[in-house]
């Protein structure tokens, strides 16, 4: 697949954390989840792609082209969604596009028009008056209003109720049934990323733990559970992370087949994006 | 496109811009209603201006400090670069909107005003330029609190220092005539003013863009 963002051996320290050689990329036509708790990098990522934070070293490139040497070039086919949004709430929803339209090249003012109407909006409205789900909405509205060919969002399902969360999973699926177009989407409620998300890639102290496939990467693993007479020190060696209470155990493999053989009555299932996530960044590891 | 950054900044202070263009053309007329300085409307203007762009900047950097909008326009196409130069082209649109008022208000009061000069225009112009070419490039080097705290203690100072300043002049006898070595024509050495102006300006707006170049937002 053809990627659309590439990011090699990104680098940034600050006094009490720092980003080591983040190395992905992104391909077209995909929705990538990315994961991590709060504060493992997510928002520094996000931040040193867009140009907002200096990073101390590596290379980011925009559809093969070097996003220093190129960067407005590369903005205008970028829509972003910010955590926090930074409108100035000052102004109403129309003077912020009014700052916002100049800038690229290929706004579409319909486009723009229909995501208002869509997402029930009242340009006169002022941005200080709007819920978190509305000010999200308008923030992907004018993301998306200019042909972006790559989306990317930080945290924008942070705080907001499971109804809009659904509606904001739908407005993704709309944008990517356009071909070339991806996201680039950061997390920590990964229950979004089980229905949408194409890939995975996981962020933990600022280095990159996992870059898969979602499909792959839920179906090379699974969630086993079943009595505690079959832990040993043979079968605990099969498991990432390994749970175990009076009622019987819990764990994550990588391991299918041995544990098949090995533990043949026990109950396999297909983990969540949550469950991995947690295997490699809960400080369980038991196994290994 | 800058020029939509500079409306951005203008809309913000919307709510108060139009007190303050009846400010800009009312404060020169009572100036020099009180006080006769004799000197073509300089301090008339000079007053109203500065007070004008001080207040006006000071509004849209406390916005802009509480909605940390720079990082959204920085991830657009606009950069950080046109972010840094609609800050200037703010001042300077602020002055042309200043100057444009006076213009107005001497036709259609001419008893209550001094007509613009050159000189007025272009000292106006020099001394703006010298006063936003140190703070611009300050707050985005030190960001809006500690600029509004070194402006209080810079405000605090100049009447302790600028005494000092004048009596080391004085007793130096240097003069503060403003004299060319070259035997410029009059036009010319009017306009000097203005072109010193711009030249600090492009120089401060240089290291402004080197200094936000660096930042982390």
């Amino acid at each position: 697949m053809t990627p659309i963002l590439e990011v090699k051996n990104l680098n940034k320290t600050y006094n009490n954390f720092s980003l080591k050689d983040v190395t992905f990329s992104l391909n077209k036509d995909c929705i990538t989840g990315f994961i991590g708790t709060n504060g493992s990098g997510k928002t520094t990522t996000i931040k040193a792609i867009l140009g907002l934070i200096l990073k101390d070293s590596g290379k980011i490139k925009f559809s093969g082209m070097d996003m220093d040497d190129n960067e407005r070039k590369s903005k205008n086919k970028i829509g972003i969604v910010l955590d926090e949004g930074y409108f100035y709430e000052e102004l109403t929803l129309k003077e912020m596009k009014n700052v916002i339209a100049p800038c690229y090249t290929e706004w579409d003012e319909a486009v723009f028009s229909a995501y208002i109407k869509q997402f029930d909006l009242k340009l006169d409205q002022k941005i200080a008056t709007l819920s978190k789900g509305m000010r999200m909405k308008y923030a992907v509205a004018l993301a998306l209003s200019h042909h972006a060919d790559l989306l990317i969002m930080d945290e924008p399902t942070s705080g907001l109720d499971p109804l809009v969360r659904s509606e904001l999973m739908d407005i993704l699926l709309n944008f990517m049934k356009e071909p070339g177009k991806s996201v680039f989407f950061s997390t920590h409620i990964t229950s979004d990323l089980d229905k949408i998300a194409d890939m995975i890639i996981l962020i933990d102290d600022g280095r990159i733990i996992v870059n898969e496939e979602k499909d792959e990467l839920l179906d090379t693993h699974a969630l086993v559970k079943g009595d505690n007479r079959f832990i040993n020190e043979q079968t605990q060696k099969l498991f990432l992370t390994l749970h175990q209470s009076p009622y019987g155990f819990e764990g994550i493999t990588r391991k299918k087949k041995d544990v098949r053989r090995l533990m043949p009555d026990v109950l396999m299932e297909r983990p969540t994006v949550e469950d991995i996530m947690l295997t490699y960044i809960g400080g369980n590891n038991n196994a290994n | 496109m800058l020029i939509n950054l500079v409306l951005k900044d203008l809309m913000l202070v919307k709510k108060y811009l139009f007190v303050l263009l009846v400010f800009a053309a009312i404060g020169p007329i009572y100036i020099s209603s009180k006080v006769d300085f004799n000197n073509g409307g300089l301090v008339g203007f000079l007053l109203t201006v500065l007070l004008l762009e001080y207040i006006l900047f000071g509004m849209v950097s406390k916005f802009e400090d509480k909605y940390k909008g720079a990082a959204l326009l920085c991830a657009t196409p606009y950069t950080r670069n046109s972010f840094v130069k609609a800050k200037y082209l703010f001042i300077f649109v602020i002055f042309i909107c200043s100057v444009i008022i006076h213009i107005i208000t001497s036709v259609i009061m001419p008893s209550g005003i001094e007509k613009l000069n050159i000189t007025t225009l272009g000292i106006t112009f020099l001394i703006l330029s010298i006063i936003f070419g140190i703070l611009i490039p300050v707050q985005f080097k030190f960001g809006y609190d500690k600029t509004k705290l070194i402006s209080f203690f810079t405000i605090f100072l100049i009447p302790f220092v600028f005494p000092a300043v004048i009596g080391w002049f004085q007793s130096n006898h240097i003069s503060f005539a403003i004299t060319f070595p070259f035997p410029f024509p009059e036009i010319i050495q009017a306009w000097i003013p203005c072109f010193l102006a711009l030249v600090i300006g492009c120089v401060s707006m240089v290291i402004s863009l080197k200094i936000y170049a660096k930042k982390d937002l």
